[in-house]
């Protein structure tokens, strides 16, 4: 269906094609992005960089940071929790890595297009380029505080089904997309209304001492399947369980699958419905 | 009552809707075909829309109504900033805000001695950006943003910081891409500049289409809006010369 219009001034004529409707514009963003890789992971590596411009350490600050956070808090919470600190530091360690990655692309998520507003207002770039940046910029703070679980493994050791840990994989992936809906719902409502980052910053804060990362689940007895429903325990739950030689909770793959699902459906749907309109709400 | 002082006051431009939140309808009814080798001068008050024109142009609004279609490469001079990173030196910037554009490192890193050569900053290139002054800056983006000639080249106000020197460089660079059937599309407040590097114009004035047609017609215009009871410039001096 072709719009034919002339123009008054210089007499052309000209043959509009039909506008694709917004979802197929918004799939056509989303492939974008992917093909942008080079420009997003590179801008991402060189965010990982700036945040430790003229440091000794560089990134490893991070870890360095949540080593001592770990250290601190294993030796008091395993006495306070009657665990042995051989159980409990692997289990903290590899717990609060993992939450920080996931909980850190949801806090992150709000910024997603509010932080790069100099950039999509002056230049068109697909603005799934932006949520994209933001999970590769988490992986990558991810890999590097990944480092101290080796360590303390190999400090205390637990057996360790090998084969458990290509589970990792599916695991990671489920996770970096949740990161990318997250992102991009999060983002956009974030964009339009203002007081949106602080309350989810808040309400992440409160979900960590509802999850069990700082208190191992058996701490609540008979009560244990209800923190097993909480999402961001899933999450965590899925990646945490290969490490520790721990069975993955019954439902975690399931919770976390179908919350993915659902996620991406209304995210898309988020996205299709108000893309045009993120350049004015920025 | 309030709503329609609102509405009188700015042409019904502005106002507030059912949930009392204010709109602002930057443009309307603009409708322009513009062909290869134009080079369109965009003119008009402050807050006249020229700059929302630009951004329609570079696809960075999508119009909320009616339809922008725009055949070849887009290449924007909106703001001398985006993409650079401050701590970094004008080297690493000319390839970052390369990627920006969509020109891969590797393909930058080729075109970056000529990009260097062309803003004439010579060593000034290893310092980080933060210590430019404007005129620098506007050297080292214009650069990079033209290394790759445009399909389309889209330009805000900005340029007319630069030297006298540096102008003419930038004009005989324009020239060069739309001999090549570039189409240049510049907002600015000089109507010198205008004049110079245009042969069409737009008036825009409130949002909307006020004069459009050859360059000389809508400076005029420009001219008579500005002071409606000036006398035309030139007849005067005609007279003198």
């Amino acid at each position: 269906m072709y719009l034919e219009t002339v123009s008054g001034e210089t007499g052309r004529i000209l043959e509009l094609p039909a506008p694709p409707s917004r979802a197929a514009l918004a799939a056509t963003d989303l492939l974008d992005g992917v093909r942008k890789s080079w420009l997003w992971t590179t801008l991402a590596q060189q965010d990982v960089k700036l945040r430790y411009r003229g440091s000794i350490l560089g990134p490893f600050w991070q870890t360095l940071t949540t080593a001592v956070m770990i250290g601190g808090m294993g030796f008091i919470y395993a006495k306070l929790f009657h665990t042995d600190l051989r159980d409990y530091l692997p289990m903290l360690t590899v717990g609060l890595i993992f939450w920080m990655f996931v909980a850190g692309m949801i806090t992150e998520g709000c910024g997603t297009f509010v932080g790069v507003q100099g950039i999509i207002q002056q230049v068109r770039l697909p603005f799934s380029l932006h949520v994209y940046r933001l999970v590769y910029r988490n992986l990558l703070t991810l890999a590097h505080n990944f480092v101290i679980v080796p360590i303390v493994l190999a400090i205390f050791p637990h057996p360790i089904n090998w084969m458990r840990l290509f589970e990792l994989v599916p695991g990671l992936i489920l996770i970096a997309i949740t990161g990318i809906w997250v992102s991009t719902l999060l983002g956009m409502i974030s964009a339009r209304f203002r007081d949106v980052p602080p309350i989810v910053a808040s309400v992440v804060q409160v979900v960590f001492f509802m999850t069990p990362i700082m208190w191992p689940v058996e701490a609540l007895g008979p009560n244990a399947w209800w923190a097993q429903l909480n999402p961001l325990f899933a999450a965590v739950d899925v990646l945490r369980g290969p490490l520790l030689g721990q069975p993955t909770a019954k439902y975690s793959w399931t919770i976390l699958a179908t919350i993915t699902v659902f996620g991406c459906a209304a995210a898309f749907a988020f996205f299709a419905r108000f893309r045009s309109r993120i350049a004015f709400w920025v | 009552m309030k709503k329609a002082l609102l509405a009188t006051s700015t042409h019904g431009n502005l106002g507030r809707d059912a949930l009392d939140r204010i709109n602002i309808r930057a443009l309307s009814d603009v409708s322009i075909d513009i062909v290869n080798g134009d080079r369109v001068g965009l003119v008009g008050l402050n807050g006249a829309g020229k700059t929302t024109l630009l951004k329609v142009l570079a696809g960075v609004y999508e119009p909320t109504e009616g339809r922008l279609a725009a055949s070849g490469s887009v290449s924007s001079l909106l703001d001398t900033q985006v993409g650079l990173n401050a701590d970094a030196t004008g080297h690493e910037n000319i390839i970052l805000r390369g990627m920006y554009m969509g020109i891969h490192p590797s393909e930058m890193r080729e075109r970056a001695p000529e990009v260097a050569a062309f803003t004439e900053l010579g060593h000034y290139l290893d310092m980080p950006v933060r210590t430019y002054s404007a005129g620098m800056m506007i050297r080292l983006a214009f650069a990079i943003s033209t290394c790759i000639p445009p399909d389309i080249l889209i330009m805000d106000e900005w340029l007319t910081a630069g030297d006298a020197q540096f102008l003419e460089k930038a004009q005989r660079r324009i020239e060069d891409f739309v001999r090549g059937s570039s189409i240049l599309v510049l907002a600015s407040h000089s109507t010198e500049l205008v004049e110079r590097w245009c042969n069409r114009g737009i008036l825009l004035h409130h949002g909307r289409i006020m004069s459009v047609g050859p360059v000389k017609e809508v400076i005029a215009a420009y001219r008579r809006l500005i002071d409606p009871s000036a006398q035309d410039a030139a007849p005067q001096m005609a007279a003198v010369g």
